[in-house]
């Protein structure tokens, strides 16, 4: 770097500037970004030194273009700029042949170019807005998430999270298009790499993280080796369904959109028109998308999930593909709708049908089991797993879902060092949400078993047989009778006590009738009673009425029954 | 002999009349007749209103119900039975039926 800087001061001569511009070219992969700090430094003295130095800077420009490998467009424009300055330059000639080679190279140009990038770019998602600020120009459709998360709840942890995400989205875009050789220009790659480049004069201020600045390259070295590999056997294997799998797949995030508030779909949206950019490789749009469903995940469970993220959409690619060959066609929508709404549902979480998609989804699982029998014991496992978990969730659709989701996303990483596992239980997941399509058709699923729950749960005794309230009442004598008798009685001789009471409160109202007829009067008075009771005997001259209440009532009757003197010259109950 | 058949004595009653029940079994009996209630004015806020007669009749059932008791355990004795049996109770409330005539 200090060399480089060196020469770019001291040369002055055309013969020294052509080997400098070499060199500069052959160090431009291996540089980090702070040689922007340097272009500009030529830059500034360019203004006073002589056109060579101007073409320094020109030329870093384009190396930095170069490494940012996407600004396609962008890259023509400084070509025609620094054309048009060095037209009247002597050594235009070699500039142009330079320039002229340099977007090839750039192309061509392996991870090693890729490499640099993601550091500072990280680092500065990590930062504060301020920064951000600076950043305006970065892809620019995915803003509104951002503006929506921070409206929503403005965690500031969150912010950094999303966009962690959102670059790393970039990022996925970013890679396949330069692998690609017939990469297209668009405009949020175009911006994407504008960010890049400018992105990069930050990083000095940045290296205090050394943490967050160290952790893209790893997970690069993962993405690479695997992805290109899967993707390259995936468009084989792809190529026919792949055109009818489009159309869901840009249609389904935008719905995704109007519903949801969530800042991760957004990406999606934001990724769906690059979908249309690299339409011709078909393996490659369906790789982006899972592997934004995956990186999203990974950011939100956090970011120690982020050296398997990487690998899943290749795994996830090639499930997808032993899928489609195993359904032969029967859903194409369905395979499709996995890449759409798996990015989508488990990020909701709170999605009513989710559990009915479910419940559907372990035959698919089944299926998908079947025909890939090469799946360990634990693939198996973890979709009986699911399964039960299913089973419970039909009652409870919503929330159980998502942590079932959680769950499954923190706890298979520490089960399985190794990434395959995990990728298998991402396989599951992904392949849980499967078939929306036949929701409508197959929700009945989960009220089923309810109807046969019920019965059980129904079958109890019936309302009692209402008793008879004359019985009642006599069965509050029958129960005096047995207090009296002191001693244990048959049941048939409590019957016999309820009719004899019967036949004893027929004769007392024939009595009480005979002796109101007698006193020529049709209603019944206390002092009917009291002839009645005299007559049979239980009142006479040594045992009056009050006696009998005396021994008989309790307290509270009597104070009603028998007539008292109160305070006041009253006596109560009148006589 | 089978627990079912036998109810043993109860040590728990409720002393309350039945108040209700006592006058709807007078009005199914007597439909045409009423039943004197206390005219005094100031009984009339009383909870107990129309208890007098009530209460009397109650206090005459308790007793025929006691004095029925009292007999079918004679009879019961008599018969060297510890258990009170159906034909105690017809013996005794044939009896009873007679003394309580009114």
């Amino acid at each position: 770097m200090a060399e480089a800087m060196a020469d770019s001061y001291s040369q002055d001569s055309e013969p020294t500037t052509r080997t400098l511009l070499r060199r500069v070219l052959d160090t431009a992969d291996t540089r980090t970004p702070q040689r922007r700090r340097s272009a500009g430094i030529g830059a500034q003295k360019s203004l006073l030194e002589t056109p060579s130095s101007r073409r320094l800077s020109s030329s870093t420009k384009t190396n930095a273009r170069r490494r940012s490998q996407r600004a396609r467009s962008i890259g023509r424009l400084a070509h025609v700029q620094t054309s048009g300055h060095l037209e009247e330059q002597t050594p235009r000639t070699l500039l142009k042949n330079i320039l002229l080679t340099a977007p090839e190279s750039s192309i061509m140009m392996p991870e090693s170019v890729v490499k640099p990038v993601p550091t500072p770019q990280v680092v500065q998602s990590s930062r504060q807005e301020s920064i951000r600020g600076s950043l305006e120009l970065q892809l620019p459709e995915l803003e509104p998430p951002t503006t929506l998360a921070l409206g929503l709840l403005a965690p500031g942890r969150r912010k950094r999270k999303l966009r962690l995400s959102v670059f790393q989205q970039g990022i996925d875009q970013g890679l396949p298009l330069s692998q690609e050789p017939c990469g297209n220009t668009s405009a949020s790659s175009l911006t994407s790499s504008l960010n890049l480049t400018f992105a990069t004069p930050l990083q000095p201020q940045s290296v205090h993280r050394p943490g967050l600045a160290r952790r893209p390259p790893t997970r690069r070295a993962v993405d690479v080796g695997a992805f290109l590999q899967d993707l390259q056997d995936t468009s084989l294997a792809l190529a026919s369904p792949g055109n009818s799998l489009r159309t869901p797949v840009a249609t389904l995030p935008t719905d995704t959109v109007l519903e949801d508030t969530q800042p991760f779909s957004q990406p999606l949206v934001g990724h769906s028109p690059s979908v249309y950019h690299s339409l011709p490789c078909l393996s490659y749009t369906e790789a982006k998308d899972a592997e934004k469903a995956v990186s999203h995940r990974t950011q939100r469970s956090g970011p120690k999930l982020q050296n398997h993220s990487p690998v899943k959409p290749a795994q996830l690619l090639a499930g997808k593909s032993k899928k489609v060959d195993a359904l032969a066609m029967s859903f194409p929508n369905t395979s499709s709708a996995i890449a759409g709404e798996d990015e989508v549902e488990p990020l909701q979480g709170g999605v009513g049908e989710n559990a009915e998609e479910r419940m559907e989804e372990s035959l698919s699982v089944s299926e998908v089991k079947d025909t890939t029998g090469t799946q360990g014991s634990v693939r198996t496992d973890k979709s009986d797993r699911n399964e039960t978990s299913e089973a419970v969730e039909a009652k409870e659709p919503e929330g159980s879902s998502g942590d079932e989701n959680i769950s499954g996303r923190t706890a298979s990483p520490e089960l399985a060092s190794s990434t395959t596992e995990f990728l298998q239980a991402r396989q599951l997941q992904f392949l849980e949400s499967a078939p929306p399509p036949s929701t409508a058709i197959l929700s009945s699923e989960p009220l089923e078993p309810l109807p046969t729950r019920l019965p059980p749960r129904a079958r109890t005794l019936g309302p009692r047989p209402r008793q008879d309230p004359h019985k009642t009442g006599l069965n509050h004598y029958v129960k005096l009778f047995s207090f009296y008798a002191k001693m244990p009685m048959e049941k048939k001789a409590l019957e016999m006590v309820e009719k004899c009471l019967d036949k004893y409160f027929q004769h007392l109202c024939d009595d009480l009738e005979v002796f109101a007829a007698h006193a020529g009067r049709k209603t019944v008075r206390p002092e009917d009673l009291e002839l009645l009771m005299r007559r049979q005997g239980l009142v006479n001259d040594q045992v009056s009425l009050h006696v009998l209440v005396e021994r008989h009532l309790p307290l509270e009757y009597r104070q009603l029954l028998i007539p008292c003197a109160f305070s006041g010259n009253t006596v109560f109950p009148a006589q | 002999m089978a627990p079912s058949t036998t109810v043993s004595q109860r040590k728990k009653i409720k002393r309350k009349a039945p108040r209700g029940f006592l006058k709807r079994v007078f009005k199914r009996q007597k439909p045409h007749l009423r039943l004197e209630t206390s005219g005094d004015l100031l009984v009339r806020f009383c909870p107990f209103f129309g208890w007098e007669w009530g209460g009397k009749v109650h206090l005459n059932c308790l007793l025929f119900v006691q004095r029925l008791a009292e007999e079918s355990r004679m009879s019961a004795f008599e018969n060297k039975c510890g258990v009170i049996k159906k034909e105690h109770v017809q013996a005794a409330a044939k009896v009873i039926l007679k003394k309580s005539r009114g």
